[in-house]
């Protein structure tokens, strides 16, 4: 047993006095604060004053239209002042009502260009059979898409308008026809067939963010974890250390003594992630941030940190042994990235499963495949954090989970005892059941 | 009660035999030599000796015992090929092994500082592997094999790609450790090495001893059958003795190979007739030469 812990200590201090370790952390905690704080280093940088855009208030018309574009730009005008946080803010360029057309534009280009305004809008006729002119949008810079459709709403509601008033409806009917219709969603517990309400949209959010980033760390250091045990152990077959070692201590103690070494490395970064990130939220300026973005942390149940954790650890010791089993089997380090593949390849799987079942959580694909142990820390935690699976369900893949664990850890230390002794090309199965055959195993 | 005796070994790997029937055993204050040229079974051999591999029939018994875990501590390993961390310090690494093998820090601490002092490189403690030369590696890799003072050490190729002063080194600590009674297995291609280290020897062809005993008896095995001769000028005739195979002449010593030991008469008789003699000697093979012709006979 004291070896065991040895051999721990000496993988932990090995790994952590490392400077690439230092630094990896180093710039991931980093990352993790620009990350966490961008919504407010995005809101910092965001103007909050909203767009001029200015329009001409000539009364020429259109031809093919009896709609003046001066009445549009007002009608504009009336609509974003109505709202709470306008976008855009629509402004009559003086000196641009002239009957001249040449002199309006020019008015409105040099509006543009001294800066009084951001943007301005001219209309055209927009065909034949429409009544309303089509609007241009012109401007020094670009917009996107969504300025687009929002103007674009903007302007059908302008029109609309125009096509009501000459059907000559009250106030009180207009405001019926544009009350928006409403829906909402609302997930609920069924406790003995009753319904109850849980506190939507809010913790939602936080939900979908904090499974996110959970399912991303354990994948992370999952994978980066497993791939150190791999890569350490192939380093000490090449460097025959190992011939030393195996000699002083029995491989089983070896393979999970650096294996827990490991985890607690694992753990050790995970923790100094938490505290980054905790301590970045509990600035008050993130936490606006994040309450404007509908994620409130203490939303979160206790539980899910606890299944995060649970998970983490049986996912951790299911791809550790692998891992280690593979590295045992290499003896030369360049040759490790290939071996080590298929376990990638699964790893990766599991994840990008979990990425898609965050968009549809009770998905029969996303269901079953949380029954798979390979799939299993990261699918179910996934459900457990975004639909509530039923409590058999998480019983049943964790006993899979946790026993296929029990049987890699079994075979990885059989081909660990085989393997560490074995140099030369990689063995095929054939010749590794020969060799443990040969070696009494 | 013998620290190491080996009975009839034998061990396959599949379908081919890597060790055949193998019996040897080594006292106390004994340095054993396993000779046998690449693949003979010297690395199989040693690795069935540390517990690595178990034997598919016959025993090793360590001072009695069959082999369990609380022989770990009892052995001491160098690896033919060297292994260290080549980026840990010293210091670290090499307490690691010690603790590996049951000794306290602090115990390990005091062994590392008095074997280090005893190879002159003190400086090396607190120095990582990489950056030291290939033979104050060695000194380390041998340093790890006994910083924890087993009784049993097995030492595969102790010498190889050393310059000869620090194989003087190595062998005086060799030697040290004969001197207070560890039992030493000890495998080398360097025939010299085993005539000056070894009583007892076993040299393995291809999976099987060929030849097994102390060194004397199995010299005395070989009949006499070189005569080196220097005389004050060259000698004549030597050609046409009776049982005088070949004559080859050195630069300064002439070797004449004969049938039979009455042979040498002949030419001594001769050669004092034309001149002086100088040198006039009646050699038993080297051991090298044995090797050769134990194993090379067998070549085919």
């Amino acid at each position: 047993m004291s070896n065991f812990w040895t051999v721990v200590a000496f993988t932990f201090r090995n790994k952590v006095r490392k400077k690439s370790f230092v630094i990896t952390t180093l710039i991931i905690a980093v990352l993790l604060s620009v990350i966490v704080n961008l919504p407010y280093i995005i809101s910092q940088f965001s103007s909050n004053t909203p767009d001029r855009i200015g329009y001409a208030g000539a009364a020429t018309t259109i031809a093919g239209s009896d709609v003046l574009p001066g009445d549009i730009g007002s009608g504009l005008e009336a609509y974003f002042k109505k709202q709470e946080k306008p976008g855009y803010e629509f402004v009559r360029v003086a000196g641009a009502d002239s009957a001249d057309e040449g002199a309006n534009a020019r008015a409105l280009n040099e509006a543009l260009e001294n800066g009084d305004i951001d943007a301005y809008v001219v209309f055209a006729s927009a065909g034949e059979t429409e009544f309303f002119p089509k609007m241009e949008l012109r401007a020094k810079k670009q917009y996107g898409d969504s300025a687009v459709a929002e103007l674009q709403a903007a302007l059908q509601s302008v029109k609309l308008e125009r096509a009501l008033q000459s059907l000559g409806l009250t106030d009180e009917q207009q405001q019926m026809l544009f009350a928006p219709a409403q829906v909402s969603s609302v997930q609920i517990d069924l406790n003995d067939g009753q319904a109850q309400q849980e506190d939507e949209k809010q913790s939602k959010g936080a939900m979908y963010g904090v499974v996110y980033a959970i399912l991303f760390l354990l994948f992370m250091t999952i994978m980066t974890t497993g791939q150190l045990i791999a890569t350490e152990i192939t380093a000490e077959k090449s460097s025959r250390v190992m011939e030393v070692l195996v000699t002083s201590v029995s491989p089983l103690t070896q393979m999970f003594g650096k294996i827990i070494g490991m985890l607690l490395v694992g753990l050790l970064q995970i923790a100094v992630y938490v505290v980054v990130v905790a301590i970045n939220i509990s600035m008050p300026n993130s936490d606006n941030a994040l309450k404007d973005l509908g994620i409130n942390m203490a939303d979160v149940p206790l539980s899910l940190y606890i299944y995060a954790l649970l998970f983490y650890l049986i996912g951790y010791f299911l791809y550790a042994t692998l891992y280690a089993g593979v590295g045992s089997l290499v003896s030369r380090t360049e040759e490790l990235g290939q071996a080590v593949m298929p376990l990638m390849f699964i790893s990766l799987g599991g994840f990008y499963i979990g990425i898609f079942g965050l968009n549809a959580p009770d998905s029969s694909f996303v269901t079953v495949t949380s029954f798979i142990p390979f799939f299993t820390p990261y699918i179910m935690f996934l459900r457990i954090g975004m639909v509530e699976p039923p409590f058999w369900q998480i019983v049943v893949s964790l006993v899979a989970l946790l026993a296929t664990t029990l049987a890699a850890g079994w075979l990885s230390a059989k081909i660990y005892r085989t393997g560490v002794l074995m140099y030369g090309k990689r063995p095929s199965l054939k010749e590794l059941r020969k060799a443990m055959k040969a070696f009494k195993l | 009660m013998i620290p190491l005796a080996i009975d009839r070994i034998y061990k396959n790997y599949g379908d081919k035999t890597a060790v055949n029937g193998l019996s040897f055993e080594v006292e106390q204050g004994e340095i054993y030599g396993l000779l046998g040229a690449n693949g003979a079974g010297k690395t199989t051999t040693m690795r069935m000796v540390l517990g690595l591999i178990y034997p598919d029939e016959g025993s090793i018994r360590y001072n009695g015992q069959p082999y369990g875990k609380e022989q770990l501590h009892n052995l001491g390993y160098l690896p033919e090929e060297r292994g260290l961390y080549p980026k840990v310090k010293v210091s670290e690494q090499l307490i690691y092994l010690a603790q590996l093998k049951g000794m306290t820090k602090k115990a390990a601490e005091q062994s590392l500082r008095r074997w280090l002092e005893q190879f002159e490189v003190p400086e090396y403690y607190d120095k990582k592997v990489e950056e030291l030369s290939k033979g104050n590696q060695q000194k380390i890799q041998f340093v790890a094999a006994v910083i924890h003072d087993p009784q049993i050490v097995i030492l595969d190729e102790a010498f190889s790609g050393l310059d000869p002063v620090n194989v003087e080194l190595l062998k005086a600590a060799v030697k040290g450790l004969r001197d207070s009674g560890k039992t030493i297995l000890f495998s080398t291609h360097r025939m010299e090495h085993v005539e000056e280290l070894c009583r007892n020897i076993t040299i393995m062809h291809r999976s099987n001893p060929v030849v097994q005993g102390d060194i004397k008896t199995i010299k005395s095995r070989y009949p006499r059958e070189r005569v080196m001769l220097a005389a004050s000028r060259d000698i004549t005739g030597l050609e046409q003795l009776e049982g005088v195979r070949y004559v080859t002449k050195h630069e300064n010593v002439t070797e004449i190979g004969i049938a039979s030991e009455q042979a040498a008469q002949h030419i001594l008789t001769h050669a004092l007739g034309q001149a002086e003699i100088e040198r006039f000697e009646l050699m038993r093979p080297t051991l090298n030469e044995i090797f050769i012709k134990s194993v090379g006979d067998r070549h085919e």
